[in-house]
C-alpha cells in the first residue's frame, strides 16, 4: 500500500517545476549499502572476476524469481535485495569468497554494532 | 514491519562484510568502491544526456548524425572519460516531435543509458511500472502528468542489452537565442526517458512573462 510507483514517480523523479531543485537525477541511492553492492559488483566486473553480461543474467534471473513468487504490486519489491543477491550468487560461484566467510563476517558485523541504537 | 527493519539491518551488514572481505584478500581496495561510485556521480549521468540534448537544439547537423550514429555523435563531445563500459553500449537516441513521442522502458531488468541518464529511477525498476508502459503507456504518461493527445503517436522502446534508448526531448517554446549551457540546465532525466516534456522553470522565464 504504501510503495506505488506512482508515489515514487511523484514525490522524488517527477516533482512539479515547485519541487525541491532536483539533483537532475543523480544519486538514487536511498540506502548507504545500495550504493556499496551496486559500487562491488562494478568494481569486480571490471576486474575480470566475472563478466558484466554474466551479473546482468543474474540479475535479471533475480528479479524474474522474485516476480514469479510475488505479484507484481507487492510493496515488498526491493530492487537492490534483488542486486545484492545477484552479487553474492556471482561471487560465491567465483569463489572470491566462501559461504562461510561471509556468513561468519556478517554475523560480526552485526554483533560489532552498538546494542543502543540511536536515531 | 519488524521484518523488514532486521532485513534492513541483515542487508548492510552482508554487504559490509562483503566489501571488507573482498578488501582483505586483496581483490579490491578501500578505494575501489568510493572510485565506482564517484564515476557515476561525477564523470557519468544525465548531465551528459542534458549537455547531447542542448547540443542537438542547437546544431540541427549534429541532431540528425545524433539520430543517425548515436555512439560516434557522443564521441563528438568529447566527455572527459570513455563513454563506454559497464551498461554504456550501443546507446542509440530517437526524437520527439510534434507527430510522435517516445518512451523509453526496460521490460527484462533494468537495463538503462547509464551514462546518459544516471542511475535507473525507483519507478523505473519498478515490475509494475514496466509492465505497464508496455501495455498502456499513455494512460501511464497521463499519471505522470503527461496528456499525449490522440494525434500524436506514442512509441515505446524496451532497452535491451544490445540497444540503449534514451529519447531527444523537444525544444520548449521561449529557449530561442539560449545558450547551450543554459537549455543543458532545463533538460531532466525524465525527459531523456519520455515520461516529461522539458519546461522552462517559471523562474527564469523572461520579465513580463506572467506566471
Amino acid at each position: 500500500m504504501q510503495i506505488k510507483f506512482e508515489q515514487f514517480a511523484a514525490a522524488s523523479m517527477l516533482g512539479s517545476e515547485d519541487s525541491p531543485p532536483r539533483d537532475n537525477g543523480e544519486i538514487l541511492f536511498q540506502r548507504p549499502w545500495e550504493g556499496r553492492a551496486f559500487g562491488i559488483a562494478i568494481a569486480l566486473s571490471k576486474q575480470g572476476c566475472y563478466e558484466w553480461e554474466d551479473f546482468r543474467r543474474a540479475l535479471i534471473a533475480s528479479i524474474a524469481e522474485w516476480e514469479s513468487a510475488h505479484s507484481k504490486d507487492d510493496p515488498d519489491w526491493d530492487y537492490y535485495l534483488r542486486w545484492l543477491s545477484s552479487l553474492e550468487k556471482l561471487v560465491l560461484a567465483a569463489s572470491l569468497v566462501s559461504e562461510q566467510e561471509l556468513e561468519d563476517r556478517t554475523r560480526q558485523v552485526l554483533a560489532d554494532r552498538s546494542p543502543c541504537k540511536q536515531d | 514491519m519488524a521484518n523488514s527493519f532486521d532485513r534492513e539491518e541483515y542487508s548492510a551488514a552482508r554487504v559490509k562484510a562483503l566489501e571488507s572481505l573482498l578488501i582483505e584478500k586483496g581483490i579490491i581496495t578501500a578505494q575501489t568502491v568510493d572510485k565506482v561510485i564517484e564515476f557515476f556521480e561525477k564523470d557519468m549521468g544525465p548531465f551528459n544526456g542534458a549537455k547531447i540534448v542542448a547540443r542537438a537544439w542547437v546544431d540541427p547537423q549534429f541532431k540528425a548524425r545524433l539520430l543517425a550514429d548515436t555512439p560516434a555523435a557522443i564521441a563528438d563531445m568529447h566527455f572527459p572519460r570513455g563513454m563506454a563500459g559497464a551498461e554504456g553500449e550501443n546507446m542509440r537516441a530517437v526524437a520527439n516531435t510534434s507527430q510522435v513521442h517516445n518512451l523509453i522502458v526496460c521490460t527484462m531488468c533494468s537495463c538503462y543509458p547509464w551514462p546518459v541518464l544516471g542511475l535507473p529511477p525507483y519507478w523505473f525498476k519498478d515490475p509494475t511500472f514496466r509492465a505497464r508502459a508496455i501495455r498502456e503507456p499513455r494512460k501511464v504518461l497521463k499519471e505522470f502528468g503527461l496528456d499525449i493527445p490522440e494525434s500524436v503517436e506514442v512509441k515505446v522502446w524496451d532497452t535491451s542489452a544490445q540497444i540503449r534508448w534514451f529519447v531527444l526531448p523537444e525544444r520548449p517554446a521561449g529557449t530561442e537565442g539560449w545558450t547551450e549551457t543554459q537549455l543543458a540546465a532545463i533538460v531532466t532525466p525524465e525527459s531523456m526517458q519520455g515520461a516529461a516534456k522539458v519546461v522552462v522553470p517559471a523562474e527564469t522565464k523572461t520579465q513580463g512573462e506572467s506566471e
